[in-house]
């Protein structure tokens, strides 16, 4: 409890959250602007593509540096020290922490969409399933990524090592790993798309895009081919529970087994 | 009292049994075998019990709440008379046996020049089926399937045998196995019908010389299939999102001479996928923010492609299977409007690009040899992907547009510049103290 006011009350007064909520807020807006054009009864389904489309592009990196610059901030003033020496464990305090950061992103973004929600309304035709599973998407996303922003801000010592780990981590979900997967595309057979399957969804960009597309009913699954069928071995919420799963426990266990105590500038 | 208490019991089970329903429920069929030629029958507002079959020139009209209501053994209402005319039912519960040598739906029309108007059709196999039957008019009908994609157990919205110049019209159909299926049809029209949720919106097999004008498609698994079918023209069309692994906007399969004008394409997987096809002319259209603007399989040849605008796709068109020459990019010296991601100089000033634009991709050798390889499209590494193989020279030219058209002037969003600019004008004459406590450093070193 105290780490959600302490988080909140920090975030508050800096930088960090307030640029990412102008961002999202900016970009929701021009992208509702944009879609006005096109009124007919599916154009809530397409604005909500585009809207992710686009929003795909900064929550990840926002996400990852407002996690590590959390936890960095802990270390250059010191206050990790002592914290620690209450508590000393390192894994409680980067339960706890995570949780403030959850609900301190959280709490504005879900804010922000419930607004949103009603400035849709005026131009469209609304489906408030739909609607919540996108907004499911957003937050599994900025979870996802607020926890390997922890965890990179565990291992660091000084900002230029978070910045240069954060960047490799979004190169590496955004281009590197759909890019290695495209160089083994031709080699995939029937027999080795399942595997091939779960290194598809391994990246949280493509299990999260899945599981919006389906759910909102744009992208039909219907009529599959038997590679599709193959592939698709199991329904895309549970591709994406895998994922959070997977990419959760990694980031803790790394973050509690590399951690450093202390940060130079 | 207990005389009272009797009276009361036996009194309030008359509203619960609603005697007035069996009382009135007549025979529809009687009533409409007891008319006259020509004669119009007007029906409550109840459910009467189908099939019915009609056998004279009559006219039906139904009120707000009439439901026509078969007994699941056959087609609900059979027309065997010309010049019938049908308002305003609710039509429902046909037989849904795949088993028998007869394909039942709510409406069957077996006669030449019919009007069927405002019905709703939901529960039946297929919605209305024209067997041989010419000069028909059918309009506002809706017809519900049974949605989730399911194919077997169920029929199209129209379908049209062997059945020629009949008019379709502002129809709304959703959720069927395909929306409109033409069989060996000819001659017919469609003009703004509504169809989603389906299979194919519009299937057309071995029919020549339809029109379908301004009818909308979204969210099938495929937006319009033609396949063996000639002469047609489709004008002012959209299809809007129709977007699975396989899906397209309009395919042309075996399907020559065709005229495709002025529709639209947005956000499809393909925006037009044609296979097998000849001579068609595809002008005027927008083709935008698909994942595939055109996917041209080698096999095809001749058609032309001009006036149209092409912009905003993954991928703007992509040839597969052969290289293609045969297909012309340009017709009379105009080519096609490529959008933004071909920059152009047009220093004449006359509307034409100065020089041709060739667009070369490594894409399709993956897009034709492994079908996993669209589920990639949306993902950033393509680009990488493309330009990795330009530098190991694996491309191959995907089109050559001789004479591309420069694009138009548009107006940028005039009302967002404005808001914007009000809005930093606001804060800077306004908020600046406030906008220094929030971000500035109030005496803070770091």
């Amino acid at each position: 409890m105290h780490y959600i006011w302490k988080e909140w009350k920090e975030n508050i007064r800096g930088k960090g959250l307030w640029l990412s909520l102008s961002i999202i807020v900016l970009i929701s807006i021009s992208i509702l602007f944009r879609s006005t054009a096109l009124s007919f009864d599916k154009g809530f389904y397409v604005l909500l593509i585009n809207l992710f489309d686009t929003i795909i592009y900064f929550i990840p990196i926002l996400c990852l540096f407002i996690g590590a610059f959390s936890i960095f901030q802990e270390k250059e003033q010191k206050t990790l020290i002592m914290l620690l020496t209450k508590k000393d464990s390192y894994a409680s305090f980067l339960v706890r922490k995570s949780l403030g950061l959850y609900t301190v992103v959280l709490v504005p973004i879900l804010a922000w969409f419930f607004i949103y929600l009603l400035l849709i309304k005026f131009n469209f035709e609304l489906d408030i399933k739909a609607y919540f599973i996108f907004i499911l998407a957003i937050v599994t996303m900025s979870l996802l990524f607020l926890q390997i922003g922890a965890a990179i801000g565990s291992f660091s010592t000084s900002r230029m090592q978070i910045i240069g780990y954060t960047i490799f981590v979004w190169f590496y979900f955004f281009f590197l790993h759909d890019f290695i997967l495209l160089s083994f595309l031709p080699d995939v057979t029937y027999e080795s798309v399942k595997l091939f399957s779960v290194g598809y969804f391994l990246n949280p960009l493509q299990a999260v895009r899945m599981f919006l597309e389906t759910g909102t009913g744009v992208y039909s699954l219907g009529h599959m081919s038997r590679l599709l069928q193959a592939f698709m071995w199991t329904k895309p919420a549970f591709f994406l529970l895998g994922n959070l799963l997977f990419w959760f426990v990694t980031s803790i266990s790394t973050a509690i087994v590399f951690h450093r105590k202390e940060g130079f500038e | 009292m207990k005389k009272l208490l009797l009276f009361l019991f036996i009194f309030s089970i008359t509203f619960v049994l609603h005697p007035e329903k069996n009382s009135a429920a007549e025979n529809l069929q009687a009533m409409i075998d007891s008319l006259e030629e020509g004669a119009v029958l007007k029906l409550e507002n109840k459910t009467y019990e189908g099939n019915i079959v009609i056998s004279k020139t009559v006219t039906i009209i139904g009120s707000a709440k009439t439901v026509i209501k078969g007994d699941g053994n056959g087609n609900v209402i059979s027309i065997k008379a010309p010049n019938v005319n049908l308002k305003k039912l609710t039509v429902t519960n046909s037989s849904m046996d795949r088993n028998s040598p007869e394909e039942y739906a709510g409406i069957k029309i077996h006669t030449n020049g019919n009007v069927v108007e405002h019905i709703k059709i939901t529960n039946s196999f297929h919605g209305i089926y024209l067997s041989q039957a010419h000069n028909n008019t059918i309009n506002h009908v809706q017809i519900k399937g049974m949605g989730k994609g399911e194919i077997a157990a169920q029929g199209n919205g129209i379908h049209v045998y062997y059945s020629n110049d009949n008019n379709l019209s502002h129809n709304t159909i959703e959720g069927t196995r395909d929306g409109m299926f033409f069989d060996y049809a000819n001659n017919n029209e469609s003009y703004e019908n509504n169809i989603s949720g389906t299979r194919y919106g519009l299937h057309y097999m071995y029919s020549d010389e339809n029109i379908f004008k301004n009818n909308t498609f979204t969210m099938n698994t495929g937006g319009a299939a033609v396949m063996n079918s000639n002469s047609l023209l489709l004008e002012g069309n959209r299809f809007i999102v129709n977007y699975g692994n396989q899906s397209f906007g309009l395919l042309l399969l075996q399907a020559n001479d065709n005229l495709i004008k002025n529709n639209t394409f947005y956000m499809n997987q393909r925006g037009i996928y044609i296979d097998q096809a000849t001579r068609n002319s595809i002008e005027g259209n927008k083709i935008s923010q698909n994942q595939i603007g055109i996917e041209l399989w080698a096999s095809s040849n001749e058609q032309i492609f001009t006036e149209n605008l092409i912009t905003e796709n993954t991928i703007p068109a992509v040839t597969i299977g052969g290289s293609g020459e045969n297909n012309f990019w340009s017709h009379e010296g105009k080519g096609n409007d490529w959008g933004a991601s071909f920059p152009l100089t047009d220093l004449n000033q006359n509307g034409i690009g100065d020089f041709p634009i060739t667009y070369q991709s490594s894409l399709y050798q993956l897009l034709e040899d492994q079908e996993l390889s669209y589920l990639f499209l949306k993902s950033p590494a393509l680009g990488i992907y493309e330009k990795m193989n330009a530098a190991l020279a694996d491309e191959k030219v995907m089109f050559t547009d001789p004479h591309p058209l420069a694009p138009a002037k548009g107006n940028t969003n005039l009302l967002l510049i404005v808001a914007l600019g009000l809005a930093a004008g606001l804060i800077l004459l306004k908020g600046r103290q406030l906008l220094c406590i929030t971000f500035g450093r109030n005496g803070r070193k770091t």
